[in-house]
């Protein structure tokens, strides 16, 4: 991603990504309850929590998706409630299961999407190309393979791609790892190193514990619409050997006794 | 398991509600107490027998085409139990069972009764044919509807059935809007039914029809031929487990793979391809070219464009058959008119795709995405529909239409396409998800978006109209040309201008209708609002919702 520009960063000392009491009522259910979230410049964040906990509410009125009941989200300073134009030129997103759309093939869509975002042809061209070459989707396109006749794990690179194109500041990406292949995970896991080591900032969803931890060195766990703990790799660890243990300590968890599901071993 | 099936059916049915359940159900009683009526006033036996053959073709038809053009709202698919242990054809049948739970095989049953009467009043010795064949044609019809229904979703996979689907389409929406021009004499004659039946070429053509075979067999049975009697029941028992046969098999859960390998690159993917492109780089141009393509490659849009066109055709092709050669210029008209319907939920029809418009908001994207759907959407039909009404002029040699048909086509054009993207915001309905849809109406539900038209076209249209009653009256048509051209740019551009306003200041709210479904949005939409809050109201309670709802 060498030759990108970044958008001009205004207000210095702005974190990359604020996230200031966002709530949301969904038929009175409580899916994001006051939850604030600060991401430094650079850092690699790992949204953690269980299915339902409200990372996919979060993030998507984070990014614009969701307007949220109270509260709002900053991009480099921006909000996105308020100036939406501005804060989402900073910002890269990856939805998680939406529809694309279908009846392009994956260079077509990202032509579309380059033009859209005010790109011009040959940068989107150029980009376009090396992205479909590095995320392995040049073959695809050769045969003319439309987003709709994409596997669940072709459909979330081609979801990165869209993401990237416009080399944004901060990347948002929801279950990026999910379906994606060993091989392509590793491509995907340096194109994110290459990000921030550019100073970019990246947060990701997940609810697998040992790729998080792995991956990232910041991490928030959220549960029930609220964030339990956010800090550096090792200050929310703590004492805990894995990340996992400090999820079950926080979340907490049933265990399984010896008595249950016997039935299982019949 | 067909006792859970049913049960999941009636759940599934308490969380559906709307005005098409009730609007059918009002129908099905209509038709059930009509059927008996023209069967207990029939002046002679022979008389009801021409009668219940009419009926009986006219209950067969609306099996066929209900649940088609009631979007198939509570109906078991098949997808859901692709993954269980279940023999295939045993999904099938059951799901087949289901269909034979609910009020519209009750009162068909109620309305093919009438055959057993007929048979008891003609001879009571009849009476079990009557009775063998009221059940058959239950079973029949409602495995008919079932297999035109899956058939048309099968089809959607192949070119060539995508045709056939968008004949039968536009045959429908011709026969809605100008079937009374063929029905009215039959309708002139309803009075008279009873006396006389139906006369000469009519009962000829109905008895070739399956459903008259039950009546044949009491018929014969009635004048002592026993052997032909047992002859039409048995071939018409036959016939249903055909039927039933194919029908199993065809609700019986598939696996289609995905990821195949393309044995031809997508239509349209060299138009832009090397070269000179011939779209700007703007915006505007990137969704121009994304539209196109969509336009041509998507099965379902494929449909919409193609029954529109064949809609406007068969319109044409009525009016030459029913004396009414006035008509047939303006089937380009009528092509365009019903195109804008069709296209009158465009956000509905993408989907959560959606949300790439929402994160990747620009200064000028929401504007774009707007004008570069009325800009396809124009380069689509304004040729074809050009070429089809002058194609019927030439054929009818009706040469004085030509002005009326060139302001017709102008204004159509404009008012039709602005009414389009502005109701696509504000009555945006969700089907299911482009990803995964199946069905030949998958698309969501666009039935406000229809009826708003119908009425929204006359009266926006309404300066062109009056000035070509008046130039008309002068005798000089041509004089009305001006008027519908600007009537119709400004028409299209007042409207897409409201559209893309209402998209941008709303933008993550209709993202919110399509991914959260009616209820959340419901939440989000001004209670004490303008004219445009009102219609998306209107559109949140009056269309089906056939999604999925939450995340």
């Amino acid at each position: 991603m060498g030759g990108m520009t970044r958008a001009d960063a205004p207000a210095a000392a702005a974190p990359a990504l604020e996230l200031d009491e966002l709530t949301k009522t969904f038929n009175e259910t409580r899916a994001a309850d006051g939850v604030s979230l600060t991401v430094p410049r650079g850092a690699m964040l790992g949204l953690v929590g269980p299915n339902g906990a409200g990372k996919t509410t979060s993030l998507s009125m984070a990014v614009g998706l969701l307007r949220p009941d109270s509260g709002t989200a900053r991009v480099l300073g921006v909000d996105v409630w308020k100036d939406p134009v501005e804060a989402k030129h900073r910002l890269g997103v990856l939805p998680d299961g939406l529809s694309l759309p279908e009846r392009l093939t994956g260079g077509e869509l990202l032509d579309y999407w380059g033009r859209l975002r005010g790109l011009d042809r040959d940068v989107t061209r150029t980009r376009a190309e090396e992205m479909l070459k590095v995320l392995e989707l040049d073959g695809a396109e050769r045969d003319g393979v439309l987003v709709a006749e994409y596997s669940t794990g072709m459909r979330k690179k081609i979801g990165l791609a869209t993401a990237l194109l416009h080399a944004p500041d901060v990347l948002v990406l929801d279950e990026p790892y999910e379906a994606v292949d060993p091989v392509s995970a590793r491509v995907l896991t340096a194109i994110l190193r290459r990000f921030t080591d550019g100073g970019g900032t990246v947060v990701i969803s997940s609810h697998v514990m040992a790729l998080v931890e792995q991956l990232t060195d910041r991490v928030a766990i959220i549960a029930e619409g609220r964030v339990l703990a956010d800090g550096t790799l090792g200050d929310v660890r703590g004492v805990d050997a894995t990340l996992e243990d400090t999820f079950v300590r926080l979340v907490g968890a049933r265990e399984v006794s010896e008595e249950d599901l016997t039935w299982l071993n019949s | 398991m067909v006792e859970l099936l049913i049960r999941l059916k009636f759940t599934l049915g308490r969380h559906t509600t709307g005005a098409t359940r009730w609007f059918s159900l009002s129908l099905i009683l209509l038709g059930a107490g009509l059927t008996w009526y023209l069967t207990v006033t029939a002046a002679s036996a022979e008389v009801r027998s021409s009668l219940l053959m009419l009926v009986l073709a006219v209950w067969a038809g609306g099996w066929v085409l209900g649940p088609t053009i009631t979007n198939g709202v509570g109906v078991l698919r098949s997808q859901y139990f692709t993954l269980l242990p279940l023999d295939r054809n045993r999904v099938g049948a059951g799901l087949l069972v289901t269909m034979f739970i609910g009020a519209g095989a009750l009162f068909t049953l109620v309305a093919t009764s009438a055959l057993a009467w007929h048979a008891w009043a003609s001879d009571a010795a009849a009476l079990f044919l009557g009775l063998l064949g009221m059940l058959l044609l239950v079973v029949f019809m409602v495995s008919l509807s079932r297999l035109v229904f899956r058939a048309l979703g099968a089809a959607m996979h192949s070119r060539l059935g995508m045709e056939i689907a968008s004949l039968q389409w536009g045959l429908i929406v011709a026969g809605l809007f100008f079937g009374w021009v063929a029905v009215q004499p039959a309708l002139a004659a309803v009075g008279s039914l009873s006396e006389f039946g139906l006369q000469g070429t009519a009962v000829t053509v109905l008895s070739v029809l399956p459903t008259s075979w039950p009546v044949l067999a009491v018929d014969a049975a009635v004048a002592g031929a026993w052997g032909a009697a047992f002859g039409w029941l048995g071939a018409f028992a036959a016939l249903t487990l055909v039927t039933v046969l194919v029908t199993v098999r065809l609700l019986a859960p598939a696996v289609t793979s995905r990821g195949v390998r393309r044995r031809s690159r997508p239509l349209g993917s060299r138009v832009f391809d090397g070269g000179r492109p011939l779209l700007p780089d703007t915006p505007l141009g990137a969704v121009v070219g994304k539209e196109l393509r969509q336009w041509w490659r998507d099965p379902w849009r494929g449909l919409e464009l193609r029954s529109s066109l064949y809609a406007g055709l068969f319109i044409g092709l009525l009016g030459l058959i029913s004396y009414l050669p006035q008509i047939a210029p303006f089937s380009g008209v009528f092509a365009v008119v019903i195109m804008g319907m069709s296209s009158s939920n465009l956000y509905g029809h993408d989907g959560t795709a959606l949300w790439l418009s929402v994160v990747g908001q620009g200064r000028d994207t929401v504007r774009a995405e707007i004008r570069g759907r009325q800009v396809a959407i124009a380069l689509l039909i304004t040729p074809l529909a050009a070429l089809m009404s002058v194609v019927m002029v030439v054929a009818t040699g009706e040469y004085g239409a030509v002005p009326y048909v060139l302001i017709g086509l102008v204004v159509a054009l404009g008012v039709t396409n602005g009414l389009a993207v502005l109701l696509s915001v504000v009555a945006v309905t969700p089907g299911v998800d482009p990803h995964r849809r199946v069905d030949a109406n998958d698309t969501g539900d666009n039935q406000l978006q229809v009826w708003l038209t119908l009425v929204a076209f006359p009266v926006l249209a309404a300066p062109t109209l009056a000035a070509a009653v008046w130039a008309g009256a002068q005798g000089t048509p041509w004089l009305a040309v001006p008027v519908a051209l600007a009537n119709g740019a400004l028409a299209a551009w007042l409207m897409g201008w409201a559209a893309h306003r209402r998209l941008e200041s709303r933008l993550p709210e209709t993202f919110t209708r399509i991914r959260y479904g009616k209820e959340i949005a419901a939440q989000a939409v001004p209670r004490s609002g303008g004219l445009l809050d009102r219609l998306e109201r209107g559109a949140l309670s009056a269309n089906n919702e056939i999604k999925p709802t939450g995340s």
